[in-house]
């Protein structure tokens, strides 16, 4: 039971994660490789915010607002102007913003590891089948549970929804309809930003707050979502809990195969399911 | 006809004497330059950053120079991979650096010690642990002044024993070093009479131990022994203080708790015990001098990784000062059989045959700070000797 749980947490923190990742590449085709780094930010600010203010909540809002006005601020003055050109540019600007981003955390927050307290009401632990759980991880996938849906009804049943997909399938025909869809695409990358810090605010009481941390989470959450489906949100929830089990079990039972595992998977699914195991099969004309 | 011929002897002497072994008659470089190869990013990054603050401070307090000549320092960041360590340390020798000084991780380190023994270039290690740094012959050119593996794990046994644990869980972060260190400890620990009853090899770098913190607080173990360091340490100990781990077992390891790891911990590292490099607490009139200059230049109490460095800079920079001589091999040999007696941590002597300076273990516990110092600092429980924690020399 207590594996059940602890993997369920894992996943739905890689899923806070990878959601804005697979949202942004579904919605825009941009491979963001910042988004690791937008996480960071988002911790650090969770971080600083909090030590400031000694509010949780607080924390978390503004670390995602900001990390979201961030995530605009990338779009607008650098994305847009490359959008026709080759993909490549994408991956090279997106990967600059990892070296740019870091290097600002690093002036303003320095080297030093910084720790975010968990709050006082999520800071007691339960028994479950004879384990211990702190509350906090039922909160994680409390709120994994609640953007997963929130996610679902904004993007399947909106109008701002039915936009995004309108103008990620067909650009240039929303754009005839005089609807604004780089106004669209830009509110998707702010969005997926926002996703990434607040997966960095929840996460922050979970693990050390440093450089290093973007790196360590950012490989699951681009397996997370190769095995969902590339842009497929239902399909990041599926993939982001397997993953979060299969991790679970394995430091269970064998800790030093955990990425072993993790990877077998990746490649397993690669080599038989590229397209991902929760895309829905394209049909044909 | 006589004039060529002059010129061409001339020309061949000044030729072969600058050939001749350790370039003893070359003509004396501008600047002494050390080639600092350092983790600045990656898990150990905080690590190198402090060690570039201590060496600046020993640098600064001679007035820059030694031999007569300015100190420059050139400071590359290995990104705590051999890979960037070595590319970097090759273009810092060919850039004409004296000597190296790194790295933070003991593979980088390892790495960085097979390209100084290849080109003769002195090595001075201050933080990576590794007991095969400092093996009977394994460099001329290397020499490490700050604690081995080896010491930290004596430690570990030792408080082991002298708490009376009975049944240790060991975590070990899954890379060779900490893979020997554990498999040591479990030996000795169950000749001393203490039952392991778990072990666990997560990886390093290891994004979430919640599992395996569920393990340990299900077993029947009173101590839990962690055999890694870094953000690993952080992470595991976190965890296990939001069940409450750190409160009902005692967590304990070689190098598992500083200032800068606790910092990262917060509270749950409160009690942890742990095996300390040097520690700004160490009451004698040397090391307050310098926490004082530190404090004043830095503004922060001094790191295990910032007086380690320090000291070691210090040390090497006084021993190449008394040589008198640009030749590198008059510094190796000179500090092969040098003595520190006014070092940070008391006496330390260089052992020729290993190039491991000896000296005393110290092992502390943490504790909540009390303004100005950090908010958890180590407190120094025990000094050991060095005859306690040092085996004989094999070679």
């Amino acid at each position: 039971m207590s594996t059940l749980i602890i993997g369920l947490s894992l996943g739905m923190l890689l899923f806070l994660l990878a959601s804005g990742l697979t949202l942004i590449f579904g919605m825009l085709g941009v491979i963001n490789f910042a988004h690791g780094a937008l996480y960071m930010l988002g911790a650090y600010l969770a971080f600083d915010i909090g030590q400031r203010t000694g509010s949780f909540v607080l924390a978390v809002l503004l670390a995602t607002v900001l990390t979201a006005v961030v995530g605009l601020a990338m779009e607008r003055f650098a994305l847009r102007p490359i959008y026709k050109r080759p993909h490549f540019y994408q991956l090279i600007l997106t990967f600059g913003f990892i070296l740019v981003l870091t290097e600002a955390i690093k002036l303003i927050w320095g080297l030093g590891y910084k720790e975010a307290p968990i709050p006082e009401l999520l800071a007691g632990t339960v028994d479950v089948g004879g384990s211990t759980i702190p509350v906090y991880r039922l909160f994680v996938i409390a709120v994994g549970l609640v953007v997963g849906a929130g996610l679902f009804l904004l993007l399947e049943r909106s109008t701002f929804g039915m936009l995004v997909r309108a103008a990620s399938s067909d650009d240039e025909m929303v754009r005839m309809l005089g609807l604004p869809a780089t106004t669209i695409r830009t509110a998707v990358f702010a969005l997926g930003s926002g996703l990434a810090g607040l997966a960095g605010a929840i996460a922050a009481p979970l693990f050390p707050i440093e450089l290093g941390m973007a790196t360590t989470i950012i490989i699951d959450c681009f397996i997370v979502v190769i095995l969902g489906g590339l842009g497929n949100i239902r399909g990041a929830v599926a993939a982001s809990i397997l993953i979060g089990l299969v991790r679970a079990l394995g430091y269970t039972l064998a800790p030093s195969w955990v990425d072993v595992l993790t990877f077998g998977l990746l490649i397993a699914t690669l080599l038989t399911r590229p397209q991902g195991l929760f895309s829905r099969p394209v049909r044909a004309a | 006809m006589l004039t060529w011929t002059r010129t061409l002897a001339a020309t061949a002497a000044t030729a072969w004497l600058s050939a001749a072994p350790g370039g003893a008659l070359a003509a004396e470089p501008d600047v002494f330059k050390i080639g600092g190869v350092v983790s600045l990013s990656g898990p150990y990054g905080v690590f190198g950053d402090d060690m570039r603050k201590g060496v600046e401070l020993a640098i600064e307090q001679r007035g820059g120079k030694v031999l007569g000549k300015p100190i420059q320092v050139v400071w590359e960041d290995d990104e705590t991979k051999p890979q960037p360590a070595v590319q970097k340390t090759t273009r810092l020798i060919s850039d004409g650096a004296q000597m190296i000084f790194g790295a933070v991780s003991s593979a980088s380190t390892i790495a960085v010690m097979n390209i100084t023994k290849q080109r003769k270039i002195p090595h001075l290690v201050t933080m990576s642990a590794d007991d095969k740094i400092t093996l009977p012959g394994a460099s001329r050119y290397t020499f490490r002044t700050s604690n081995t593996l080896g010491m930290e794990q004596r430690m570990a046994l030792a408080y082991a024993r002298e708490k009376g644990l009975k049944r240790v869980y060991g975590v070990t972060a899954d890379y060779q070093a900490t893979r020997d260190s554990w498999e040591w400890f479990r030996k000795e620990a169950e000749k001393a009479g203490i039952e392991i009853v778990g072990a666990d090899f997560p990886p390093l770098g290891n994004r979430d131990f919640s599992s395996i913190v569920d393990k340990v607080a299900r077993s029947p173990a009173d101590g839990v022994a962690l055999f890694m360091t870094g953000s690993d340490v952080i992470t595991m100990v976190k965890q296990a203080g939001q069940v409450k781990l750190t409160t009902e077992r005692t967590i304990f390891g070689p190098v598992v708790a500083d200032e800068t790891m606790a910092a990262g911990v917060g509270p749950a590292a409160i009690g942890v015990q742990s095996g300390v490099r040097y520690h700004f607490s160490v009451a004698n009139p040397v090391n307050l001098a310098f926490v004082e200059a530190f404090r004043k230049k830095f503004n922060e109490f001094p790191s295990s990784a910032a007086g380690e460095a320090y000291d070691g800079m210090a040390w090497w920079l006084d021993t190449v000062e008394a040589t008198g001589s640009w030749d590198k091999e008059k510094w190796v040999t000179a500090f092969e059989t040098s003595v520190r007696e006014n070092s940070l941590e008391g006496r330390k002597a260089m052992r020729a045959c290993d190039h491991q300076a000896m000296q005393d273990g110290l092992w502390g516990v943490v504790t909540k700070g009390v303004p100005p110092q950090p908010a958890y600092v180590m407190q120094i429980e025990k000094v050991y000797p060095p005859t306690a924690v040092f085996e004989d020399c094999a070679g």
